[in-house]
């Protein structure tokens, strides 16, 4: 039977989601291994493999496809642990990298730094000025060659390069994306010299003006690139040895997978791909439950992730932040904050008011309640007092919480506010979720939507903990709580989901009325970039899609908004067309009236996304037996009441489809815990989901 | 003007409120606030408040669209209470605090009769004597009414592309007052009852070259208050007037506590700096003063400006406008862990200033082009004074906070327009200088092109962005070795750009700025950094130079033909194809003594290109070795000699050591032990703590340009004449402080303890 596996490495746990033909789900979690990643990975093939009865070579010679999530790219880049990289660039502008554009000093910083002016400070350069190499070449906004490229500098410069012992070349220059000549040239040169030496060319990662993004997005991208090249190898060789026949394939940002030879030469692109695969996952689980705009929310342990699927497309931004620098590259649109079971409940001595996160207890010691010597209350301590979480059956019982660990880190906290110590919990909880609701609202309401029209998905380990007050908050009546136990391992079944994509780009400034027969061969060009690719990638003719957009502004306003355009060869309708689109996407988006239309508008960029679609199994409904099972009862606090009430506790386990629920009570999953508030009511539908109404 | 005639009242003279505010009885003010309000409701209100604030900004992005808001940041809302004063301000434009502020408390006065302040109304104004900085920030003001009482004001400013006058954008270098300007208006009910006054809609439009873009930034000024009060209505309806106004009571409560508890650690005492300004306007060869006190007296600080020159020309700038500069620093300095509210520290400071001068102009003055020049440059000074006060701080913490002088602390102005590289005319202004640079600080360098402590997220543009949209072409942008005032730690490094023209014939160059004939301060012995410069280099022919040497010029040494200085207020000079255009713009100061700055640093800097070896010699008494490692004994050597150097005119004479263990450290070099200032590396004293220490220091007197490698001397663009003065500790030499003077000046006494 063809199996499709996606496997999620996260910083404690590797997750494993197997589907069957059927469109059976088995899940399988393994500890990380930080040292060699690839050990985690395997291992957590083997759990899923034991659970239908397999060895882990003959689940592999029976997979259809292995896709992967992994975070040793972001890890590198986050840890500043890359390879010796050198940079060439146009001479007179190797300081790019080092100005940061100014910004490099703040960009990215929650608020509370940014306003301390005094700590500002640039992050350790990842290419240090003594490895920048100044080449004179000059090719000017058309593509017209200013200065030829001068190859004795080159040469020069390659062999100091060489000499410092790098491992990385990284080729940028000015306007080299328009044309990439020089930049080839260069990276010919240095083949000539160092054969097997690890370069990237600016022009074939991105595609847009801006000199300092463009840059930093190649150092970067040169800098993490043998390392995470030589993890995917490792991974590819493996599983092959073991006898799987297909492609391995590496989930990117950008919300799809490439295969493994083309994220070993841009593992830029596999950075932050880390959420992703729950948002991804939600897109999917969307389409089977027809939800057209959902809102994907994932509580971890540290953080609190935020995607959108408006009319079933995931938001995307095409500029991203790792370590206060700023590079370009298309992914899907996920906020932030740091907000989770592990955030760390404080008081501001000042003004004696209660805070709670952004710090973390993180896993390690972890909140009071782990008993591994963490003396701070966290979240996870306040939701072990109010009764929310289970201290006996904590992750399926793989841990036991000490409650009493917790009441003694929070009294002291009630002690100097001069509160009792379960509003003190109950405060703390609220807080964090008012957080969350706050980013959810800005993540909405920010892009001209409406967050009462949307469905809240809500997963990772917290995520069904806080779901109902926070999407209370926002005024979302509808909850989902995907697959119930599957939530935990959320990431590894959007992973297993996830379809092949290319993205392409090209800047050109075409200012409307718009020539469609400039459009056409610009689209052409970009169509055919991808078809060559998809081909390469063993996608066939009939599998492919290409959607097209362009980014358009109005002049004299700074919004740039992507509007789709249609296929085919365009006509000078199609033009007026796209106009009129933009206008009523411009209002929809800023509000009416918003648009300075007499200033005209312009056309930057043009972009295709190559989809090479992967067959595969529907979600299968699941028959489920059992019934309405109480296991037993406790005492829970419950914000709206005021007080502990003896509340139902069920087996998410043993619970039965179409059983309705009416809070408060608590639903007790494996991995998580569902908490229904009072005025909140929920039952699992027929693919095991945990759908909640909200009055 | 005789001082009995004096009116604060915005008209003539600036608006000052008064401590009381004068309101027509009809309008009643909501003021129950609750005093207990638990920890949990309060910091949900709390984190409301602020996301309510950060969302009417957002709104005004939004819908606006405008470049200067997006990338500029200038524009800030903001949430008061219902006297006007400061609940919460955003992390955009500082300077702006002090407009929205008293634009509420003006219109309070002599709005609340007639027409009258009622619920759903909106105020316009942007009167630089009333609630503007200057005319093109435009600001809106609502009042937010809870069962028939004023609860509270939201409000926010935006720049405005042209609000009419002689001149595109506002600004005329020729200005000879304020009616060559952009007019003033105060403030006007834009909107009454939630409707938007036709009338005074086309009335406000009519005076602009773009009043459909003008149009567009009203409506969406408008929207980011409607945006704001209706989340605060829906805030009260939810959790009450008493305990939404109690929030908002603590938050100033609180940072006035911080503020208060910093204060404490403070001894009493004034400290002043100074600096200047040149040209009142193209054609002018004269300086001017600008000058800034801080006298702490308890728990209140006096800003002053005593001692700068009388307004004139184009180089003023309104109170509003100077009190903003003040403000900003004091929250970035003091009020960093208090999301800066600053009307915890407004209410502790006291305004006493001199109208009539360059800082509080009197109408009808032009002040449109105080933003870049005065305004700018009171921030680098407040920057200072403040921090001579922190450094007498006991507190160890509050003293990371002092910092020398910031980078482009005048804006360098360098407009351009013509015919684009696709046939279309242009006009705009070069944006790179945003990557100022970050002053050095009492315990880490400055930010090389770290942008300003103002604009917390200072973006300087692409080269690829300018190339796009000019018909220029970039040769360079570096970073300026050497370029931060050298010191124990050294200012950030500024920058340096070159462009000739590309796909165009001619392009016409504007200027307005300073720090071009003097720099900015060091602070306590550290150098002052580069100038601002504008320059063209005449007949350079860059293009035949690229074909002959196929190699890319990256300074203008290696360029041909004759540097012209531009000067910093100059209009429509030419730039042909043939000439190279050259900006460079002034670096940040440095800090503290640069004899005393560790070795392994400069070397590093060397290594790393920050700082030239030859500089590191001069400025650093460092000497490398060749291997470019430090050489410690050759270092120590050179060092003593360059300090005894600095004693050469001292008065011989004994001085007692103090008793170091019982001092207060008042300065990087100076300590105070039993009323007596003394040395803080050799512990012998200088004088009595009543007196100015820099009368009995040794003074070397140098020519300006020596402070930094890029410095010329002034007379390039000014007549005056200017010294540079190094006061050195009597005994060891060690570098206490620096200024730049006429000879006739005085020593500034800059830090002055009380008693």
């Amino acid at each position: 039977m063809p199996y499709f596996c996606g496997i999620d490495t996260g910083g404690t746990f590797t997750d494993c989601v197997v589907m069957d033909e059927q469109g059976h789900i088995t899940i399988a979690k393994s500890p990380s291994t930080p040292k060699d990643f690839a050990e985690g990975f395997f291992n957590a093939l083997e759990v899923a493999a034991e659970k239908i009865a397999l060895t882990l070579p003959q689940l592999l010679q029976q997979t259809r496809l292995l896709l992967h999530g992994t975070t040793v790219g972001t890890n590198a880049i986050v840890q500043l642990k890359g390879v010796k990289t050198g940079l060439i660039t146009t001479r007179g502008h190797g300081d790019a990298l080092i100005m940061m554009r100014s910004v490099g000093r703040s960009a990215g910083l929650p608020i509370e730094q940014l306003l301390h002016v005094s700590r500002h400070q640039k992050p350790a350069p990842i290419i240090p000025r003594s490895l920048i190499q100044e080449v004179s070449e000059r090719v000017d906004w058309k593509g017209d060659v200013v200065l030829p490229l001068n190859e004795e500098e080159a040469q020069a410069a390659i062999r100091f390069l060489l000499d410092q012992q790098v491992e990385g070349i990284a080729i940028s220059f000015l306007w080299g994306f328009v044309n990439p000549s020089h930049e080839l040239a260069v990276r010919s040169m240095v083949h000539d010299l160092a054969p097997q030496m690890f370069v990237t060319c600016a022009h074939e990662l991105i595609a847009k003006p801006g000199e300092y993004e463009r840059t930093a997005a190649t150092a970067i991208n040169c800098f993490i690139g043998p390392g995470s090249s030589g993890y995917i190898q490792r991974v590819q060789e493996r599983a092959k040895q073991l006898g799987y026949q297909h492609p391995l394939l590496i989930m990117q940002a950008s919300g799809g997978v490439a295969t493994a030879q083309e994220a070993a030469r841009k593992p830029l692109f596999t950075i932050g791909s880390g959420p992703v695969g729950g948002v991804i996952g939600s897109k999917f689980l969307a389409e089977t439950l027809g939800h057209p705009n959902v809102i994907a929310s994932d509580v971890g342990g540290t953080s609190f992730d935020v995607g959108i699927i408006s009319n079933g497309v995931p938001l995307t931004s095409s500029e991203t932040i790792i370590h206060q620098y700023v590079f370009f590259m298309p992914q899907l649109d996920i906020q932030s904050i740091g907000s989770g079971g592990g955030s760390v409940i404080w008081i501001d001595e000042l003004s004696n008011t209660m805070k709670v996160g952004p710090q973390s207890a993180g896993a390690d010691p972890g909140p009071a309640c782990y008993n591994r010597g963490g003396e701070e209350p966290t979240i996870t301590d306040a939701n072990v007092i109010l009764g929310y979480v289970n201290p006996d059956n904590f992750l399926g019982g793989k841990y036991h919480l000490d409650r009493s660990s917790s009441l003694r880190a929070l009294q002291r906290m009630a002690d100097r506010l001069g509160m009792d110590v379960v509003e003190t919990a109950s405060g703390a909880v609220q807080i964090v979720e008012f957080h969350m609701a706050d980013l959810m609202r800005q993540m909405t309401v920010q892009r001209g939507l409406d967050p009462r029209d949307f469905v809240v998905y809500a997963y990772g380990g917290g995520g069904p903990v806080h779901a109902v007050s926070y999407s209370r908050e926002l005024g979302c009546k509808t909850i989902v709580i995907p697959l119930g136990s599957v939530a935990s391992t959320w990431s590894a079944l959007g992973i297993q989901s996830a379809d092949l994509l290319h993205v392409y780009e090209k800047a050109e400034l075409l200012i409307a009325p718009f020539a469609p027969e400039r459009m056409n061969t610009i689209f052409a060009d970009l169509e055919e970039k991808g078809r060559t690719q998809l081909r390469e990638d063993g996608i066939a003719d009939a599998d492919m899609r290409f959607l097209r957009t362009v980014d358009m502004k109005f002049r004299l306003q700074i919004h740039r908004v992507e509007v789709p355009v249609s296929d085919g060869t365009l006509q000078a309708e199609d033009a007026t067309q796209l106009m009129q689109t933009f206008a009523d996407k411009y209002d929809a988006l800023y509000g009416k009236g918003s648009a300075f239309k007499d200033a005209g508008m312009e056309i930057g960029v043009f972009r295709v996304a190559a989809i090479g679609t992967i067959q595969r199994p529907a979600l299968s409904q699941q028959g489920r037996r059992g019934g309405e099972t109480v296991v037993t009862h406790r005492d829970v606090y419950w914000r709206d009441l005021k007080h502990f009430t003896s509340t139902p506790i069920y087996d998410g386990a043993q619970l039965a489809a179409r059983v309705r629920i009416a809070g408060p009570a608590i639903i007790e999953m494996p991995e998580t815990t569902i908490v229904l508030h009072p005025g909140s009511e929920g039952q699992l539908d027929g693919y095991g989901n945990f759908v909640i109404a909200l009055r | 003007m005789s001082q009995t005639t004096v009116k604060w009242d915005g008209r003539t003279y600036p608006y000052i409120p008064p401590k009381q505010l004068n309101v027509y009885a009809s309008l009643s003010l909501h003021t129950e606030a609750e005093e207990k309000i638990d920890p949990v409701t309060y910091e949900v209100v709390r984190h409301a408040m602020w996301n309510i604030n950060v969302e009417h900004g957002n709104t005004i992005m939004k819908i606006s669209g405008s470049p200067s808001c997006a990338y500029g940041h200038d524009f800030n809302p903001s949430l008061m209470d219902e006297h006007g004063d400061f609940v919460f301000f955003g992390p955009f434009l500082q300077y702006l605090s002090s407009a929205t502020g008293s634009a509420v408390k003006w219109t309070m006065e002599y709005r609340s009769d007639n027409p009258g302040i009622h619920d759903g109304d909106i105020f316009l104004t942007n009167d630089p004597w009333i609630g503007a900085t200057h005319q093109s920030d435009v600001a809106l003001i609502a009042p937010v009414f809870w069962e028939g009482k004023l609860f509270c004001w939201v409000g926010n400013t935006l720049h405005q592309w042209d609000m009419g006058g002689t001149a595109p954008g506002g600004f005329n270098p020729m200005a000879a007052d304020v009616f060559w300007e952009s007019g003033c208006i105060p403030p006007i009910k834009i909107v009454e009852g939630g409707m938007l006054r036709k009338d005074l809609e086309e009335e406000y439009m009519r005076r602009s070259r773009m009043p459909q873009l003008v149009a567009l930034d009203l409506r969406a000024e408008i929207a980011g208050c409607n945006v704001a009060r209706e989340r605060l209505l829906a805030l009260i309806a939810r959790y009450g007037a008493a305990t939404v106004k109690g929030v908002m009571r603590k938050l100033q409560d609180d940072s006035e506590k911080a503020f208060l508890k910093r204060l404490e650690t403070i001894p009493d005492g004034t400290w002043r700096e100074s600096s200047w300004i040149e040209l009142k306007g193209p054609g002018d060869r004269h300086l001017y003063r600008n000058a800034l006190s801080l006298t702490k007296r308890g728990s209140t600080l006096v800003f002053s400006n005593e001692g700068s020159d009388p307004q004139d020309g184009t180089l003023n700038c309104t109170l509003v406008a100077w009190k903003g500069a003040i403000a900003s620093m004091v929250c970035s300095q003091m009020l960093f862990d208090q999301m800066f509210v600053v009307e915890g520290a407004y209410r502790h400071m006291e305004f006493d200033v001199t109208p009539g001068t360059i800082s509080c102009a009197t109408f009808p003055a032009a002040v449109s082009a105080a933003p870049p020049g005065v305004l700018l440059q009171t921030i680098a000074l407040s920057g200072l004074v403040i921090s001579k006060m922190l450094s007498c701080s006991s507190d160890e913490q509050l003293r990371t906070e002092v910092q020398s002088c910031m980078g482009a602390a005048m804006y360098p102005v360098c407009a351009f327009n013509g015919i684009d590289q696709r046939g279309a005319p242009y006009a705009s202004f070069l944006l790179d200088p945003v990557g100022a640079a970050l002053a050095g600080l009492s315990w880490k360098d400055g930010v090389d092109t770290g942008g300003w402590p103002w604009d917390l997220q200072s973006t300087m543009p692409n080269v690829e962005d300018n190339e796009w949209f000019y018909p220029i072409l970039y040769l360079w942008r570096k970073e300026l070795v050497n370029s931060g005032g050298a010191g124990k730690y050294r200012g950030g490094n500024s920058g340096e750009l070159a462009f000739i023209p590309h796909g165009t014939e001619h392009i016409s160059l504007f200027t307005a700025s300073g720090h071009c004939a003097v720099p900015g301060p060091g602070l306590h012995g550290g150098l002052s950094p580069a100038t601002t410069k504008f320059r063209l280099q005449r007949g350079a022919e860059v293009r035949q130079q690229l074909h002959a040497t196929r190699r890319m010029p990256t300074s203008a040494e290696e360029l041909q033909g004759k540097t012209e200085f531009v000067a910093p207020k100059a209009f429509d000079v030419s730039q042909t194809p043939a000439d190279a255009f050259l900006l460079s713009w002034a670096g940040a100061g440095g800090y503290g003594d640069p004899f005393e700055r560790d070795p392994a640093r400069v070397v590093l800097d060397v290594q790393r290109g920050n700082v030239t070896q030859a500089w590191a010699h001069e400025a650093y008494g460092v000497v490398l070795d060749p291997q470019g490692e430090a050489d410690l004994a050759a270092t120590g050597k050179l060092r003593t000699k360059l300090r005894k150097a600095r004693l050469r005119n001292a008065i011989k004479r004994e001085r007692r050591k103090v008793e170091a263990t019982r001092a207060l450290r008042v300065a990087e070099g100076l300590l105070l032990a039993d009323g007596q200032l003394a040395c803080s590396k050799c512990e012998h004293e200088i004088c009595a703590s009543t007196e100015n220490y820099k009368l009995h220091c040794v003074l070397i007197e140098r020519p300006v340009k020596a402070t930094n490698p890029y410095v010329l001397d002034p007379k390039v663009y000014v007549d005056d004449k200017m010294v540079f003065r190094n006061y050195a500790c009597p005994s060891c030499g060690l570098l206490l402080q620096t200024e730049m003077a006429r000879p006739s000046d005085p020593p500034l006494w800059d830090i002055q303890l009380a008693g």
